[in-house]
């Protein structure tokens, strides 16, 4: 990963929920699929090289929170679709839970500081 | 969990997964660059782009990879590969100490094996640990009590939650009605609340209960256990109220017990169950002893307590059943009767009285050679570990941590430790075999040859422990080093630190000790053994068969005196055979028979009757047992039918009644011991020798022997041949004969005298014939770490040794000085041994016969034994010392 100063490098675990979101909305999805909507929402704000996501989401299947099989993409090639769990439904509402509570807290801190 | 076993399933389908990520990747990059072309770049910058975009793809993958397996686990793997790469290298070392691991984990499975059936496995029944054996002593035989006694005991309910008895189990005749072959098997007869006070289940059917036990003969009901049920009627629930023939006695199947519970006896496992009331004979006579009491004891109510008790029930028991009998030998035998309360959750096991000792002697013996066997491996791992210095340095100095290192050798060992277990395993299995044989027949069916999860546990375990004993030191030794300087030096001339020489010195003589003690042992126990062997059993054991009839059970005496006659007659007429007869009890079959006697005009007799030893013969009996009578006569077939009692006495009788005389043969004795001189009068006819029934460690005791008479003798007599024939040819030849007269009559029990006087020392012969097998094992492993340790000094010595030759050391005096060392090793060695052997012979003191556990000849031979074995194994390396070409070993440097 190259170290853009203008560009967040992705914190640890934050692309997890990255990609768990993106296939809550957008529903089963290929790697290249999830690789360019997660830097359409990020608005190109994150450095992210699309092949990092690759151990990710093999993290994720491992522990169970998304499944994948070989489908057919639009274009009728021969790609690996990612779907969402109840697992990994359940796993979301978690960990909205506690990003909402670490950003209240650095909130909090940061406030403070001023 | 999931994670874990989706990344270990990872491990195996490898390629699969290699080629789907290949695949996934590929179709990204074709989707990224088709878009970046749509925007309008021509196709190769499209592909370099999407290649940019996507990030390293080797790195990608490779953080693919680690996610996917379990690192620590292919680690593993690959220290696993990388052993057996090592060990294929040196294949020399890998059987020495594979070898060495299998005898000492062989030995100690098979001792352990038995160790475990004998000693340690509690009864499949609820709570084994309440249940109380009643053991009768004193009088009239031991552990087997009258069914009043089981009554009495039974009504303490303030002390027992339930008290049971049963017989032996004892094979009979059973005939399922298919055929017509003899066939025989163990019948238990149990009280009505046996399986209900062990809380035995029923596998199908129902169990006793006390309403099947209340009228003698009434209950013809039977119970199978659940292996018989199995291999005679292939667990065909149509068993349940067929009728078998049981020792003729119709019984209908009204049940299977639990699989797994055999009875309560180890040795004797039961096949069949019959309520005690169908028992044949006085079941409720108080001088007969024919069951075994069984209890258990409340929870709150302790072992100490239960025997006072049990004092106190004997004690007004035997006042209420004897007290007004006049005072007479009989009755003081009598009421010198008590009940000893054991542990009973292992099951009564007669055997294990007998063989606990020897057993837990020999388990300590085994593992004696399993650690001798251990410090063989160390010391070759050490060497081992020598020899590869470089690598491990280089391994060092190219970063691989000391941990990782270590572990990699404790791999290397615990590799050692499965082949040896495995190997070890498989020389248990045979070493059982043989250990089976000496025990006497029918005492073996308890034991299984195929090690249970009990065992392999116990293997498992010993040679984890032993990988780690082995291993551990030897692995923290090899890499306590400075690659700089082990990489700089080379192998051969790597400093060798007086400690590192030390921890191998220190293992020979941990293996010389170890030895000595073995060699001792098995010193003492071949001269018991060979003392034994040396007592003159009163007769000569050469080509005597003995065996005993099974007669149909409609059969009177008469009959079958008839029969035996018949038999013997045509025995006789067989070509080979020089004698014959019977006698009860036969010599060793064990049993008793007693009456009080009057001697008039002994001494000893003069104010009380005695008990002395009774035996029933048949004419030709001491002919036949080759001792004939020393003074007087035997019987002869007129006797057998005289109403003039006679009877010969033995030498003990002689020296207890008539001391000072030297021939008894016309004197008298009174087998009516209620007046000082005694009622109708015996006349002796014969002195004959003491003849050791009974075993040969017990000395004779007086005896007297009356012609034998069916009926007026309560055991059927033994049969005796003496051929010069051997046991094979002979059988089968007196089998025909009984096929011809009647094929419903069964031999049984056929066993030369030879065999018989042999099961009565079989632990002695058992332990002396094993422990000598130890002590030569660890003779052999001790010679083996002399050797190993004495050539590698030399050889890592072979410059300094050949620089001194070349500076003109005489080589004879290099090569006494190798043979000092190690000597020196040797008799350090001895020095911690013989203590060490002094106190092991002192705790299995009491297996010894006739000799001292200080036994002089046993230990000076084994002192003798291990110097010479000593000086073999370091004259091999010393010559090699001595012969150094001083060219040769400077230019080696």
């Amino acid at each position: 990963m190259s170290t853009g100063s203008s560009k967040a490098d992705v914190l640890q675990g934050t692309l997890d929920l990255m990609v768990l979101r993106t296939l809550e909305s957008m529903g089963p999805q290929h790697g290249f699929g999830l690789a360019k909507r997660i830097q359409q929402i990020s608005g190109g704000a994150l450095d992210l090289n699309q092949g990092t996501l690759y151990p990710a989401l093999l993290r994720l299947e491992q522990r169970g929170w998304i499944a994948s099989r070989w489908g057919a993409s639009d274009k009728n090639r021969r790609a690996r679709f990612y779907e969402l769990t109840p697992a990994g439904s359940k796993q979301i509402a978690r960990e909205t839970d506690d990003w909402a509570r670490t950003v209240a807290l650095m909130e909090r801190f940061l406030r403070v500081a001023e | 969990m999931r994670t874990f076993w989706k990344r270990f399933t990872g491990l195996f389908s490898n390629r699969r997964l290699e080629t789907e990520l290949d695949e996934e990747v590929a179709v990204h990059l074709d989707m990224l660059a088709e878009e970046l072309r749509e925007q309008g770049m021509d196709a190769r910058a499209a592909q370099e782009a999407a290649r940019r975009e996507f990030g390293g793809i080797d790195s990608m993958k490779e953080a693919y990879r680690d996610r996917r397996g379990i690192p620590r686990i292919e680690i593993l793997a690959k220290d696993v590969r990388y052993a057996i790469r090592g060990l294929r290298r040196s294949p020399a070392f890998t059987i020495a100490a594979v070898l060495s691991l299998a005898l000492g984990i062989g030995a100690n499975t098979a001792i352990f094996s038995f160790l475990d059936t004998l000693m340690l496995r509690m009864l499949p029944v609820e709570k084994p640990e309440q249940l109380l054996s009643l053991y009768r002593t004193g009088g009239w035989g031991r552990g087997f009590a009258s069914y009043p006694q089981y009554l009495e005991f039974r009504r303490h309910a303030e002390l027992f939650n339930g008290v049971l008895a049963r017989s032996g189990a004892y094979k009979v005749r059973f005939d399922a009605g298919h055929n017509n072959r003899a066939e025989f098997v163990a019948r238990e007869f149990v009280s009505g609340n046996y399986f209900d006070v062990l809380g035995v289940k029923p596998a199908i059917g129902r169990l006793f209960t006390d309403a099947d036990n209340r009228t003698p003969q009434g209950h013809p009901i039977a119970i199978l256990s659940y292996d018989f049920w199995r291999s005679r009627f292939g667990l065909d629930p149509g068993v349940l109220g067929r009728t078998l023939m049981v020792d003729e006695q119709p019984l209908t199947v009204v049940g299977v017990a639990a699989p797994g519970f055999h009875g309560v006896e180890v040795e004797h496992r039961a096949d069949v169950w019959a309520p005690a009331m169908m028992f044949r004979g006085a079941i409720a006579e108080d001088g007969m002893h024919w069951v075994w009491i069984l209890a258990r004891r409340r929870p709150e109510i302790s072992k100490s307590r239960i025997q006072a008790a049990a004092n106190t029930i004997m004690r007004q028991h035997l006042a209420s059943v004897y007290g007004d009998k006049p005072d007479s030998a009989f009755r003081r035998w009598a009421m010198e009767q008590r009940m000893e309360v054991r542990d009973g959750g292992l099951g009564i096991s007669m055997l294990r009285d007998e063989f606990a000792k020897p057993l837990t002697v020999l388990m300590a013996a085994v593992g004696l050679v399993l650690l001798i066997a251990c410090a063989n491996v160390a010391n070759l791992l050490l060497a081992r570990g020598a020899a590869r210095r470089r690598e491990i340095a280089l391994r060092l100095s190219l970063g691989a941590t000391r941990r990782r290192i270590v572990r990699q050798w404790l791999i290397d060992s615990l590799l050692l430790a499965l082949m040896g277990s495995i190997l070890g395993l498989l020389f248990a299995v045979w070493g059982e075999r043989y250990m089976l044989l000496f025990l006497p027949p029918g005492l073996s069916d308890s034991f299984s040859v195929a090690p249970d999860a009990t065992v392999l546990c116990f293997t498992a375990c010993i040679s984890i422990i032993s990988a780690i004993i082995f291993g551990l030191a030897p692995a923290l030794r090899a890499t306590a080093l400075d690659p700089a300087i082990s990489l700089k030096g080379g192998a051969s001339q790597a400093p060798v630190g007086g400690k590192r020489f030390g921890l191998r010195k220190a293992l020979v003589v941990a293996q010389v000790a170890f030895s000595v003690v073995l060699v001792v042992m098995a010193g003492l126990f071949a001269h018991s053994l060979a003392g034994l062997r040396s007592i003159n059993p009163g007769f000569t054991y050469q080509n005597v068969m003995t065996f005993a009839l099974d007669y149909p059970r409609a059969w009177k005496d008469a009959d079958k005196d008839r029969f035996r006659q018949r038999l013997l007659a045509r025995v006789a007429a067989l070509p080979g055979i020089a004698s014959f007869s019977c006698g009860a009890l036969a010599p060793y079959q064990g049993g008793i028979w007693n009456a009080g006697m009057r001697v008039p005009g002994s001494a000893r007799t003069a104010t009380e009757g005695v008990e002395v030893a009774l035996q029933g013969v048949g004419p030709g009996y001491f002919a036949t047992l080759g001792s004939r009578p020393l003074r007087g006569r035997e019987f002869d077939e007129n006797d057998m039918r005289a109403t003039r009692k006679i009877a010969l006495v033995n030498q003990a009788f002689v020296s207890e009644f008539f001391p000072g005389l030297t021939d008894p043969v016309g004197r008298v004795l009174s087998f009516d011991d209620s007046k000082p001189e005694g009622g109708e009068p015996t006349y002796i006819v014969g002195l004959v020798r003491d003849i050791l029934h009974k075993g040969l460690k017990i000395p004779a005791e007086p005896t007297v022997y009356v012609p034998f008479h069916q009926g007026q003798v309560g055991f059927d007599p033994t049969l005796m041949v003496r051929a010069q024939l051997s046991p094979d040819t002979l059988l089968p030849m007196i089998r025909r004969e009984l096929n011809r007269l009647d094929p419903e009559v069964a031999l049984t029990e056929p066993r030369t005298i030879r065999q018989r006087v042999d099961d009565s020392i079989f632990a002695d012969r058992m332990i002396a014939t094993l422990s000598g097998f130890f002590g030569g094992l660890a003779l052999l492993l001790a010679a083996v770490g002399i050797y190993g340790v004495m050539a590698y000094a030399v050889a890592q010595r072979t410059a300094e040794l050949g620089l001194r030759i070349a500076l003109g050391a005489d080589p004879a005096k290099i090569g006494r000085m190798v043979l000092r060392d190690g000597l020196l090793l040797i008799t350090a060695g001895i020095a911690i041994g013989l203590p060490l052997s002094v106190a092991a012979g002192r705790i299995s003191s009491s297996l010894l016969y006739g000799i001292q556990p200080g036994d002089p000849l046993a230990f000076v031979l084994t002192v003798a034994v291990l110097l010479v074995i000593g000086m073999v194994s370091a004259f091999v390396p010393a010559r090699r010392a001595a012969s150094i070409e001083p060219v040769e070993a400077l230019r080696h440097e």
